[in-house]
């Protein structure tokens, strides 16, 4: 009731597999987050792009799901990205340490461009 | 001073967040602030929920809010099964270390000291955990 459940969806822009969390990014969320990413992962995905609503609540629980992508991609030497963060959540990703792991950009745009401008590079 | 008594389920630290979020909106708060204000206020009631009153929904977690001056002061309480484990205050976490670990959490003490002016752990003379919380209005 008092949850803004996590819609996950995922798409593949170029060689890029985008994966949309629109709602809360708590305890909840993990299998929904966990499946997405490996649905991407099987599907072959080398960079992956996690595009958020700025809007959304992140609690540390939270945090620890992403951390949790964040060791999977390394170990399957992947490339992740954020998107779409509130400047408060990006603060917050730079203090847990995250953005050591994954490049954070103002928006998917953003994400995008840069990420197609690199694979190319 | 407002006072909300909270059931120990997740989704309640939402009720808790919006209001100190509220309340430090009309105070003059900067938006980054309150932003900060609610990570912090919801971190101290998921504690609490989940750790102190161990998800039994009959045991309350107090929240008091109060507003001194240009401060406003936060106060989560909860009924005390589990003592918060004093490792976690005042202990500084690494991601290298969580990426190590099956549990990746043990986050929320350390945001909440980060992100508010000052914070003190207590016990309550009810005898649960009490978190302190106070954030200054800067002008």
């Amino acid at each position: 009731m008092l949850e803004d459940e996590l819609k996950v969806s995922t798409r593949v822009i170029g060689n890029i597999a985008v994966i949309d969390l629109v709602g809360d990014v708590t305890t909840f969320a993990e299998a929904k987050i966990n499946a997405a990413y490996q649905e991407m992962s099987q599907n072959g995905a080398q960079q992956i792009l996690l595009n958020f609503r700025q809007n959304d609540y992140i609690n540390s629980a939270g945090i620890a799901i992403l951390i949790g992508i964040v060791t999977e991609v390394t170990r399957n030497d992947q490339k992740l990205a954020f998107s779409g963060l509130s400047p408060h959540f990006q603060k917050i990703f730079r203090m847990v340490g995250l953005s050591q792991y994954a490049k954070i950009y103002q928006d998917e745009q953003e994400a995008l461009t840069d990420l197609q401008n690199a694979a190319t590079a | 001073m407002i006072e909300l008594r909270l059931p120990s389920r997740l989704g309640y630290e939402r009720v808790a967040m919006d209001a100190a979020a509220s309340l430090a909106s009309r105070m003059g708060f900067e938006t980054d602030r309150v932003a900060a204000l609610k990570t912090a206020v919801s971190e101290a009631v998921t504690n609490a929920i989940e750790h102190g009153n161990q998800h039994n929904e009959a045991m309350k977690v107090v929240v008091l809010l109060t507003v001194r001056g240009d401060e406003l002061i936060v106060s989560v309480t909860d009924q005390g099964h589990k003592a918060i484990d004093a490792a976690y205050v005042n202990r500084v976490p690494q991601i290298s270390e969580a990426m190590k670990r099956d549990d990746k959490g043990g986050w929320g003490i350390w945001l909440i000291q980060e992100l508010m002016d000052e914070v003190e752990f207590t016990t309550a003379p009810s005898g649960g955990n009490q978190v302190r919380m106070v954030i200054h209005l800067e002008r």
